[in-house]
């Protein structure tokens, strides 16, 4: 779907990708960085607006720097900050946005009833957008993305703004459109808990680096460590944790729970936390292999930004 | 709220393989829907009161010159087309003024600008055609008192020979005033995104320059230094406008007597300033995209 080799990007002395070699291919895609990593900006280039330093991209097989105007017929982009005008219903304006994507009159109102279905927008879509809630504005800006049938979708930021409801939702949403629409897409986020969630393929930018592109249940794997929870307060919990780290193993408590990091040595971690938990008398609730998360790609590949 | 009754039936998603239009067919997709926006078309009622308020304002008095060309019998319109213009140049700069923001400042402001670049339409193609649909909407608002005044005229008996030739330059003249007014509003409209800001400023630009210009040139005639009322006239389109219909006979009245010279620089400079107008627009819509 894309392939970038060697975009940087540069505002005066500010370098806002750095030789970024990606490729994304079909289902979700997520986008992860911090606020400034580059993402919205790595988005505006694929699409055409922007024109990077150097370096080359493919988009669906054509070129960024020749051929922008195909790419954009062919991809959808739901933008992260409000576009929508006040004054219109969704209805017309969805329809409007169709045809300027090219589509003919009557396809371009079907397509729009369709989308706004799909979405979730129903009766609210006869009128105006200036009284929608933010719930109800990412969803009119997903359909304007999704109108025209396109094959590769980049959504910036989609659940912005949401409450946590809104929020499942509208993941869900995004792994309809590339499990069930048969949409690529790309989708960006701050928050990287979000996006382990919904798709197949995670890359991760850092201050307009690559940190790391692949799988998300490579990212997602697990550690080899455990989580543990005993009966009693926070001072059982201490108490079995500081037991527990006199035998040579590393624990930290994670919320009401004991997280073990993996042992160094084959050991039997599992006989040791009963023996542990017998001698001083706590009783066990669970124990529990420890998965990593997208989070700690930044704990352990050294982030430069928070 | 009544109960649901239907039932949806979620079919799935459905593709679209149906055929898609060239950027010329968008572009001119993009053009009639800003021509119907400039006159309220397909947006809320309250949009449409004061264009149609104006272009009323505008037509009724030639309807009243024709009504007394018939009953008085004259052999000539006592006002010709281009004077007529210059008598309703109040209400085609509001008009311009007005809506230009419609056209301008509304996707700037909305920012759903990004939404009409993420599509196949390049910037500078976008500009252009938000311009022509301007410039149309002017054309279309001096356009129809003067076929009013030209028609009415014919039926009223007047001379096919005498009128058409004048009737068809103060048509041309209009197309440069169109492209001018369309091209200096809308550039101010999409610098000024507040509508009122946008308004005002293209009223002091137009309306209150040109009524400066009108008097430094009757002083100027006054006094009899031509010079000064011919290079005055340069900064308004309006003057431009009335000093070449008084030279080309396109039924025209001015204050200024233009020599030949003079005209072409008049023409010359419209050109220019609308050329410039345009390069700047193309500019700013290429600026935001890359934003």
């Amino acid at each position: 779907m894309i392939d970038t080799s060697g975009i940087t990007m540069r505002f005066g002395t500010v370098e806002a990708l750095t030789a970024l070699d990606i490729s994304v291919g079909d289902g979700v895609t997520g986008l992860v960085g911090a606020n400034g990593a580059g993402k919205s900006t790595l988005i505006k280039i694929l699409l055409g607006l922007l024109e990077p330093t150097s370096g080359t991209a493919h988009v669906l097989g054509h070129d960024i720097a020749t051929e922008s105007a195909e790419i954009r017929r062919l991809v959808g982009y739901m933008p992260e900050h409000d576009c929508l005008p006040p004054d219109v219903s969704a209805s017309d304006f969805i329809v409007h946005m169709a045809r300027m994507s090219g589509l003919p009159a009557t396809a371009a109102r079907e397509r729009a009833a369709d989308t706004l279905r799909h979405v979730g927008l129903d009766e609210e879509r006869y009128r105006q957008m200036g009284g929608y809630s933010t719930g109800m504005k990412q969803r009119a800006k997903l359909a304007q993305a999704l109108v025209h049938d396109p094959s590769l979708v980049f959504l910036d930021e989609p659940t912005n703004g949401l409450d946590p409801a809104a929020r499942i939702d509208m993941l869900q949403l995004v792994q309809r459109i590339g499990r069930d629409f048969g949409i690529a897409v790309l989708v960006t986020s701050h928050l990287l808990g979000e996006l382990e969630k919904v798709s197949d393929h995670v890359i991760v930018l850092d201050g307009g680096r690559l940190l790391q592109s692949s799988a998300t249940s490579d990212f997602t794997q697990h550690t080899g460590g455990l989580l543990v929870e005993v009966l009693g307060g926070d001072a059982e919990r201490d108490a079995f944790g500081e037991a527990l780290a006199r035998t040579g193993l590393t624990c930290r408590p994670r919320g009401q729970l004991v997280a073990v990091d993996p042992p160094p040595r084959d050991l039997s971690l599992h006989a040791l936390v009963r023996d542990t938990a017998a001698d001083l008398g706590l009783g066990l609730v669970r124990i529990q292999p420890d998965q990593a998360h997208l989070e700690d790609v930044f704990l352990t590949q050294g982030a430069t930004h928070g | 709220m009544a109960e649901r009754t239907g039932v949806i039936h979620d079919i799935g998603y459905r593709g679209y393989d149906g055929p898609r239009e060239g950027t010329g067919a968008l572009a001119l997709t993009l053009y009639v829907t800003g021509l119907r926006h400039a006159f309220g078309l397909g947006r809320s009622g309250r949009s449409k009161v004061l264009p149609f308020l104006l272009l009323g304002l505008g037509v009724v008095p030639a309807v009243i010159v024709v009504g007394v060309v018939t009953m008085v019998r004259l052999n000539s319109l006592p006002v010709s087309y281009a004077a007529y213009l210059g008598q309703i140049q109040m209400l085609v700069t509001l008009f311009a003024a007005a809506q230009a923001p419609v056209l301008f400042s509304r996707d700037l402001r909305h920012r759903s600008i990004v939404l009409y670049l993420a599509r196949p339409l390049p910037p500078a193609l976008f500009a252009l055609t938000r311009w022509a649909s301007l410039a149309s909407a002017i054309l279309v608002f001096t356009l129809l008192p003067t076929l009013v005044l030209y028609g009415g005229g014919l039926l009223a008996g007047l001379d096919t020979g005498d009128e058409t030739p004048v009737f068809l330059r103060s048509v041309a003249l209009q197309l440069m005033l169109a492209a001018l007014l369309a091209g200096i509003t809308g550039l101010i409209s999409s610098v000024a995104l507040r509508r009122g800001f946008a308004v005002v400023a293209s009223i002091l630009a137009l309306i209150v320059v040109a009524g400066v210009v009108l008097i430094v040139q009757e002083i100027a005639a006054y006094e009899g230094i031509e010079a000064v009322g011919e290079i005055a006239g340069l900064f308004s389109p309006w003057a431009l406008h009335n000093g070449l219909a008084q030279a080309w006979e396109a039924g025209g009245r001015s204050t200024i007597v233009l020599t030949d010279a003079w005209a072409w620089t008049y023409l010359a400079t419209a050109l220019v300033v609308c050329a410039a107008c345009l390069a700047l627009l193309v500019r700013r819509f290429v600026k935001v995209g890359s934003r």
